[in-house]
Parts: C-alpha cells; structure tokens; sequence
C-alpha cells in the first residue's frame, strides 16, 4: 500500500508540486517569523549581556512599579555622593556612576540624525572596564564641550575627530567637538541606537541630573560573587535605593525586548496562521478532486481486497507525505522569508538589527507539526469519502462528479456561520482577541460550506457577458464555472479568506481615516501641532516656551504622556499646561473644575469615571514608577476627547513624578487678526533650533494621520497578501485537474474546430469567474466584519462605518486580473492538448 | 461542389508510427478518393490502418509522406490554426463516444460549430435536420438525460448541421444497440441520399457497412478490395476473407 501511494505521488509531480505549494507558502512564514524573532530576541540578549559584561551589581532606585519592573520604566536618580560610599564597600573593586538621557545629533546639513525605532541615547564615560564602550579613535570625553559618538553614526555623517557638532537635548541644544569615536563591544553601535558620550559633569548637566546617578555599577574584587557583593552593598544604601545584580539587569531589559517582540512575533502568526487556514482549503479542495477523478482506481483496489481502512490510509498517508515534503521545503524556504520579512518592516518604518540567522529546534517542530498537521488534517474529509467507494464503482467507471444533495452541507454551513458569527461579536464586545479569531475562522468555513448554494447564481451573473465578449468560449467557460458547485465553491473560497480580511482591514481604514478628520475638528482648537516624526517624546523643554513668547502666537501648550498604575494595572495619562491647555485643545470639563489641575488634581474622563466608579471630589491612587503611589484629588471630569485620553494631570504634576521630561507635543494657537502665513513664520523661527521636529496646520495634520492609516493598511495588505497568492495556487490547481478531467471534452472541441486561442479564452474565463465569485464572497464577509469591528471600537471614537466603495471595486477588479493570471499555465496547457490523443483519452 | 471533384481523396498515403526496428506502417501506400454525394465506409480487421486512415483524412492526424486533399485543399500546407478552422467548417465529425459537450443543451450541441466559429446556423437547415432525426422535443435536453441512441443522433446532426463537404463517422455505432444502430445509419444514409451529403464512417460492424453506397476494405495498411452495393452478407463474407 505504501508503495501504491508512493508511486501515485511520483506520477504526478505537477500536482504534487502545485498542492505542497499551499503548505510551503504557510510553514515558511511560520518558519520566517520564528527565525526573525530568534535571531532579534538572541541579538539583544547578547547586547544586553554586552552591556552588563564589566560589572556584577547595580545600585539605582527603586522603581513604584515594585521589583522586576522593566529598564525601561522611569526610576528615579540616587545621589552621587552614594558612590563614594559604594566604593568604600569591602569588595568592590571598582565603581562607577552613569548618567544618561536623550541626546540627539545634528547632521552637516542641519537635520536631526534620526534611527528607525531605536533610540537617540546620550550618556556619560566611565571607568574603563565598567562598561562595553571600546574607543575606536581619538580618546575620551574629559570636559565640557566634548563628545565622544559611535561609530555607525559617526561613518553614516562623517563626524570625524576634532569636527564641531550639535547635539539636541531636552534643554537647550549645544555644541561639542568630536574627540573619540567609540564601538560597543565588538560592535559599532548599540542595536542601531546613536550614541553620544559626554564627561559626567557635562552627562548631569544636560540631561538636567546635576549631583544625580541614574545607576551605579560595581566590581566585585577577585573572589567574591556577585550576589555576595549585592548583599554587602545593600546594607550601606539608604532607604529608596535597591542593589541589584548586574545579571538581572541585563534579563530584565532582555524580558522587555523579548515581551515587546512577543506581541510582533504573534502578529506574524496570526498572518501565518491565515495562510495556513487558506491553504487547508485548496489542500481539502485539492484531494477531493482527486478522490472523484480516481473513483475507478480506489475502487479497483477495493476489488481486489483493500479494506476500506487501507484506502483510507492511502489518501490520509498521500496527505502526510505532501505535508511533509511542503513543510520541508517551507522550512527552508523560511529563512528567506525572515530576510524578506525584515525588509518589508524596514520598508515600513520598523528597522530591526539582526545578527546571524538563529534557527531553534522549536522552529523546526513547530513548522513540521503545523505543515503535515494542516495537510493531514484537510484530508480526512476527502479520504472518509474515499474509503466509501464500493468495489462496484470500478465496474461501471466514470462517475467522477459526486453530486448528493448539498442540503445537509448547507445547513452545516449556516449553523458553522451562525455560532462563528456569535462567537466573532461575543469576541468583540468584550470577549477577547482569540474568540474574535475562532469566530472569524469559523465564519469562514461556514460561508465555504454554504457557497456551492450561491456558487451557480452567482457565476452564471458575474458571468454573464462573458457569451457577448467570447462567444462560444465564453459561454462554455461560464457553464464550467457552473457545472460543479462545490469545487467552485470550494475553489473560491480560498480567495475569500484572503480578500475578506482586506476588505475589513479596508473598511476599518476608511472609518477610522474619517473619524480621524472628526476628531481633528471636534476636539483641536490649536492651528499648529509640533511633534517629532513619529510622535516619539523627544521635544526640548525648552522649545514650547520659547513659542509662548512669539507675539503672533496667542495661547502655547506642550503635552507630555506617561504610565501609572493602579490595582496593578497599567494605565496611561496626559498632562500639560492648565493655563494654555483649553485654548490649543476643546476640553469640555462636564463636572467639577478644571483650576483643579494647576492645584496638583487630576481630571479624569467622563466614562472613564463611570466604569471606575469614581467620583468628583474623591482621590485616586496613583502609583508612579519614579515616586511610588500619590493620592490625587479628582477636580472632575471632562467629556471624552480622542485626544487626551482619560487622565489628564499638569505638566507641574507631571514633572513631579516623572523623570526626564521631553514633550511629545506642542499646541499653538495664533493670535486673532494674524494671517495663518505669518503665525506659521513665527512658529517657524523657534522649530528652526529643534531640527527633530516637525510642524504641521490641521490640515496637514489630518493629512498625517491618514497617511499613518494608510501605511498600516499597506503593511497589513502586504502580509496577507501571502494567502491571496495560495488562493490563487488554489485556482491553478482546480483548473489544472479540472481540465485533465475534461480531457476528451477538450480533445472533442478541437476536433470540431474550436482554436487553441478559444480554449484559452475559456479556460480564463471560468478561472475568472471563480476568482471574481471568490471576491466577491470574500468583501461581502469583509464589509459585514469591518461592520461589526467598528461597532466594537465605538468607545475609541470611530463612530461611523465608512464603506471604501471605489477600493472595493478595485479589489474586484484586481481578482479577475488575478484570475487571468491563474489561468496563464492551466489554459496553455489545455490548448496544447494533442486533439487525438484527446479523443482517445480514457 | 460538383460531383466530378471528389469531397476528399489521398495518394500514395504512409503513416509510420515509432522508429527503427519498431516502426509499424499503420498507412503503407494508400490512394483513394470519396466522392462527393456519396455514403461510403472503410472496412477491415483491428490494426488494419481504418481508423488512422480516417484521421488522416480528416486533418486529425498527420501522414508520414504522400497527400491529403479535402476538396481542394492539401492539408499539408496548413498550420495548426488553418487546420483547425478546415475542420471546423469543411469536416463533420462523429466519434464512438464522447461526441457531446455535457454542459450544453442538444440544441446547443449541434449548432457548436457555428457558435465557435461565430456565425449564424442556418436556421431552416437546422430545423430540417432536427426533424430528420426526431430530437425536436428532447431539444432542451442535456447529454447525460438522452439515451446513447439519442447522443449519437445529436451528434449526427452537429455534424451535418454546418453543411460540411464531408463528414467522418468512426465507428459511429459501436456502443449502441441494434436499433438505435439502424436509428442513426438511416440517418446518416437520409442525408446523403436526399439532401446531398457525404459521408465517410470507419465501421466493422457489416450490417453498418452495408447502409453505405460502397465499402473500401483495408488491411495491413493497404486497400484490398472494393465493393459498391453492398449487403450484410457480402460484407461478412468478404471480412471473412480478411481474418477480422
């Protein structure tokens, strides 16, 4: 039997070919995903072991957020005087304090040198040894008005020993004279972060810590352990202070990356796990045809004293093989998705530093489980059907198009439909991110199960011109389209997984396009937003007051954000300037007042009071990582504004809390009776000293947030356009073996004269009119879940559904192109058939 | 076309099919003309070169040397598109089996080459031939809801339906029962006798050949004998005489 299943493979390498191509596609994207995160994920953790390599304990402040919060939440600073009293510890061996904060560097021609993602760091030199620094040339900071910068920034702008260069900071910005160019460990920069290294006087007073360490790291002399000298230094630090060992240090800020990468790792599943659920369908598809077209052989075998156990087998041992085979190749294949992968982030903003390609034995599981599972598990449907065809079957021959009532199949369909439907809104409103993914799942399936019903309506409407275009061909290539329900169907509705995910992404972008613009109108009242490129907080302090003095200029705020926490969750807020702020935003303080805030108080949004069940008048605990839990005092609420979230504190109460204050935004309004042109010279004299910055009307601003939309609309689109591509495998596939089905058909309309070029032109046609139905099919679904996601995100202010009518369209569009191009190799090959042969062909 | 230039003839006809010591001469010299009005058929044992013959005839198959004219045409000077074309307005076809498009209508069917070819039945010829072979009330009818009499009868008329110079039968009969059998032969001899049609059919069944004006026999790839008015029994004699 074994052998009966191998040599049927081997006959058919095309089909072998064309059915693994859905499960290769797949598993190299589950493979892709997992070698671009391990390789990321091992690239940092050497980096942070890099960066902790020279020391063995950490002394800096305890965070509020408790222990084991990440290295990247805000703590507060620990006095410099404490590294005396470290360096005086009994086992130390050496010691020394670090600094550090946002640095940014102005290129030649006056643009702020900017990273895609990582950060612009800025620290202070410390003893040799303590830290990875590796001066490449020159020497190190030793006073003010020097500047030691990395080596990657310092060949990208030509920044060479003894040039002047200006560098950004939250105060004002300076200038220094580059005096070393230094490497980081065996690399030339941190993970793609620009580094500019100051003396620690300079380090204190730019980064505005005078007197301050961020952190302490200390040596332990020969001998001792770390966590030995942990102990011996936790018993001289004041109260406030906590000692750490350097090792978790490093595992802490490696967990960080490693959470933040788990989020983007499991995006890249879900897109696999699409590919994967559209190729379940064409491999299901796929077997099911060829248990029809093999009726006669499986019967014979039957005949000749298979169980039906054995044939079943046969099909479900064909499966493993082919999945087998894919996931192999997938496998393979998947190290040139995660180079692929990695360039299409870059291509979309997100650069990710990479080093040698890791490959974890749980990549190579997983990708083998998950290919041979999808294969297998596809075809037990066809193989069951397989196993039921009597020994009789081989007498009477043919019989290849099973029909059967689909009245069974339908009502599966609807009630599959239906229970994914109420899991997929159950999943929205409250119910979680995996309910909504089961529900759409199953929605699918059950709209698969149901197409054959709307499969012949349907392809005899999107194919009705085809008779007046193609005539004759045309016609056969829609009553082909027609003549089997279920495989057209089944065909079909591999594309509309594809395209109903685009179609809801589409939707979804078009609404929240459109209340991005309302929003803009409903709660901004300033004329000029200043942010940075990508809304990063790295704004100087210094740049909204110095706006506030311009004459054309009536009122100037600059927003800060931050996190907090309560009842251990992680909550965010806004603050800015009480005095300016009502006049740059529509703050519609519904309850309570808003002077509340330049008294230390918190307003707090409207529904947000409601759930929490807050009240005006009360406290709210808050708990900050640099000043552990405050309680505020609530002055009272404000309606919902899109833009401000639900806390909102002032930019005093902020800087009470938080450390190392950089804006993440400035609001100006323009003082009535001066023209738009000449407020923006005005503004435009004080962004001219921040080049970090960008400065936008509302206008622009609304343009800016559409164009966001659309980017992610775009990288979403790129991702699934995967699954589109096995859909259309899928096509090629049916067609494929939908002709080698009709081989005398085909041999007999060219005995009658019907040209090579008309048989193609039929075959497009019912390649077209599976792909437009599939498309269709697939916005319908699409539209109806873009329906009910919006509905979901109403409290996030995307009130109304916008309906992309004209995208659709193209979509449609798009999918008879798409389907003209399946249908290249299978009606080539279906002109190409020898008509005598043809004829003959049993 | 007039009666003096025959509907189709070949001259000095060789297939060769494989190579070296495996060729086989499927055609080994072979001229003949099928004159136009006329209901001929080509007899002979299995592998005697009838249905090849046949093939080649009708610009389905290509001769290894000598020359195939339908009408005045020599098919070797065609491409694959001339060909095709040839066959589509100048040849009818009926084959054993399989003759029918299962997504089309029997009406459909018969005018399929006009409709490929995009042109216009003609609407009274049609009719008349329908009427001939009795389909007119299973017109609406698929393939797969007709009797395998009724197929070959639609496939019949498909053939007749352009008014082709000639039509080929292979072996038209040889998957139906006697009295469909006759069903379709009288047809097929109707057309030619009274509306002037001509028709090849490759058969071994001798009371098919005996619906025909005149029977060519083959064997080993060359012609052995002819007979004109032939009878059932004069066929099967003169097979007898073959080894078939």
């Amino acid at each position: 039997m074994v052998r009966a299943v191998l040599k049927g493979l081997l006959a058919h390498k095309l089909r072998l070919f064309l059915t693994a191509m859905a499960v290769v596609l797949g598993v190299s994207f589950v493979a892709g995903t997992f070698v671009l995160t391990d390789t990321i994920n091992k690239t940092f953790d050497t980096l942070f072991d890099e960066i902790s390599a020279g020391t063995d304990v950490t002394v800096r402040a305890a965070s509020g957020f408790g222990q084991g919060a990440s290295t990247e939440t805000a703590r507060d600073t620990v006095p410099a005087s404490l590294l005396e009293v470290v360096r005086r510890v009994p086992g130390v061996a050496a010691a020394d304090g670090s600094v550090g904060g946002y640095a940014q560097f102005v290129d030649e021609a006056g643009k702020a040198v900017t990273t895609t993602g990582a950060p612009t760091l800025g620290f202070n030199w410390t003893q040799p040894g303590l830290s990875p620094l590796t001066l490449r040339s020159g020497r190190e900071p030793q006073r003010a008005g020097e500047v030691v910068v990395d080596a990657v920034t310092a060949k990208a702008h030509k920044f060479a020993v003894g040039d002047k260069v200006k560098v950004l900071f939250r105060g004002p910005t300076e200038e220094f004279t580059v005096v070393g160019i230094t490497g980081f460990g065996e690399a030339d920069n941190l993970a793609g972060a620009t580094l500019a290294i100051f003396d620690v006087n300079t380090a204190q007073r730019v980064f505005a810590k005078v007197g301050r360490f961020d952190s302490i790291d200390a040596k332990a002399t020969e001998g001792i352990s770390a966590l030995a000298l942990r102990d011996r230094v936790a018993g001289v630090v004041p109260a406030g202070v906590e000692v750490v060992t350097s090792q978790q240090v490093a595992d802490e800020g490696a967990d960080s990356v490693q959470q933040a990468l788990g989020f983007f790792s499991t995006a890249l599943l879900v897109f696999a796990g699409i590919s994967l659920f559209v190729g379940g369908f064409i491999i299901l598809n796929t077997f099911s045809i060829l248990v029809a077209q093999r009726t006669r052989e499986l019967a014979l075998l039957r005949a000749l004293g298979a169980s039906r156990r054995q044939v079943l087998w046969s099909v479900v041992g064909e499966a493993f093989i082919v999945g087998l085979f894919a996931s192999l190749v997938g496998l393979g294949l998947g190290i040139l998705v995660a180079l692929g992968l990695k360039a299409l982030l870059a291509a979309f903003g997100i650069d990710l530093p990479a080093s040698g390609l890791v490959i974890q034995p749980r990549t190579i599981i997983a990708s083998l489980v998950v290919g041979v599972g999808v294969t297998v598990l596809s075809s037990i449907s066809p193989a069951r059907r397989a196993s039921k065809i009597p020994p009789m079957a081989a007498l009477r021959g043919g019989g290849v198009e099973q029909g059967g009532s689909l009245r069974r199949r339908s009502i599966a369909g609807a009630v599959v439909t239906a229970l994914g439907g109420a899991a997929l809104l159950r999943g929205l409103f409250g119910g979680g991110i995996s309910l909504v993914g089961l529900g759409a799942a199953l929605v699918f399936v059950g709209v698969a199960l149901l197409s054959p019903l709307a499969a012949v309506p349907m392809a005899r409407v999107i194919g009705a011109p085809f008779p007046r275009i193609a005539g004759m061909s045309g016609k056969l290539g829609r009553q082909n389209a027609m003549r089997n329900p279920r495989r057209t169907a089944a065909t079909a509705a591999a594309l509309t997984v594809g395209l109903g995910l685009v179609a809801c992404v589409s939707v979804l972008a078009a609404s929240i396009k459109s209340s991005a613009a309302d929003v803009v109108d409903k709660y901004l009242a300033a004329d000029f937003i200043i942010s940075t490129s990508n809304f990063m907080p790295n704004i100087s302090t210094d740049l909204a007051p110095r706006l506030a003095r311009q004459p054309e200029l009536a009122a100037v705020s600059a927003l800060q954000t931050g996190e907090w926490r309560a009842q251990g969750a992680t909550r965010g807020l806004f603050a800015g300037d009480p005095a300016t702020l009502g006049q740059v935003l529509k703050l519609d303080v519904t309850a309570g007042d808003a002077g509340g805030l330049a008294r230390g108080e918190v307003l707090v949004g409207e529904e947000e009071l409601n759930d929490k069940k807050l009240a005006v008048g009360g406290t709210l605990a808050m708990t900050f990582a640099r000043t552990g839990t405050k309680d505020l005092r609530i002055a009272g609420t404000f309606a919902e504004n899109q833009l401000l979230g639900d806390y909102l504190v002032s930019t005093a109460t902020f800087d009470a809390n938080f450390t190392d204050r950089l804006d993440f935004a400035v609001l100006a309004k323009s003082r009535a009776g001066v023209s738009p042109a000449d407020a923006r010279t005005a503004v435009e004299r004080v962004t001219a000293d921040f080049p970090n910055v960008e400065l936008r009307d509302q206008a622009e601003f609304k343009q800016q947030q559409e164009d966001q939309v659309n980017q992610i609309l775009g990288l979403i689109s790129a991702l699934l356009a995967l699954s589109i591509i096995i859909a259309l495998f899928g096509i090629v596939n049916t067609l494929a073996l939908s002709i080698l089905e009709r081989t005398r058909e085909l041999g007999l309309l060219r005995a009658v004269g019907m040209s090579r070029r008309q048989v193609r032109s039929m075959i497009r046609g019912e390649s077209v009119i599976i792909a437009v139905l599939g498309a269709i099919l697939g916005l319908a679904v699409g539209v109806l879940f873009g329906y009910a996601i919006v509905g979901a995100l109403d409290d996030e202010g995307i009130g109304k559904v916008v309906i992309p009518g004209g995208q659709l369209i193209a979509y449609v569009v798009l999918a008879g192109v798409a389907g003209v191009i399946a249908a290249v190799f299978p009606a080539r090959r279906a002109a190409r058939l020898d008509v005598l042969a043809a004829i003959s062909h049993e | 076309m007039s009666n003096g230039t025959p509907a189709a003839r070949g001259t000095n006809l060789v297939k060769v099919y494989g190579e070296g010591d495996a060729a086989v001469r499927a055609l080994d010299g072979i001229s003949v003309e099928f004159a136009a009005g006329q209901f001929s058929a080509i007899m002979g044992p299995s592998g005697s070169g009838k249905s090849t013959l046949m093939h080649c005839m009708a610009g389905l198959d290509t001769i290894t040397s000598g020359q195939v004219y339908v009408g005045d045409v020599e098919l070797s000077t065609l491409n694959d598109k001339e060909l095709t074309r040839l066959r589509r307005d100048r040849i009818g076809f009926i084959f054993q089996a399989y003759n029918l498009v299962p997504t089309l209508t029997a009406a459909e069917n018969i005018t399929l080459p006009m409709d490929i070819a995009g042109r216009e039945p003609d609407k009274a010829w049609v009719d008349r031939l329908i009427d001939t072979v009795g389909l007119r009330p299973r017109l609406s009818h698929r393939p797969s809801e007709l009797s395998g009499g009724q197929q070959q009868r639609v496939a019949a008329a498909r053939a007749l339906a352009s008014r082709p110079g000639i039509v080929f039968a292979d072996e038209p009969t040889g998957n139906l029962d006697s009295r469909a059998s006759a069903e379709v032969l009288g047809f097929l001899r109707t057309s030619v006798r009274e509306f002037d049609q001509t028709v090849v059919m490759v058969t071994h069944d001798p009371s098919a050949a005996s619906y025909a004006e005149r029977v060519v026999f083959l064997a080993d790839g060359r012609i052995v004998d002819e007979m004109t008015e032939p009878t059932a029994e004069k066929v099967l004699d003169r097979m007898k005489g073959l080894g078939d």
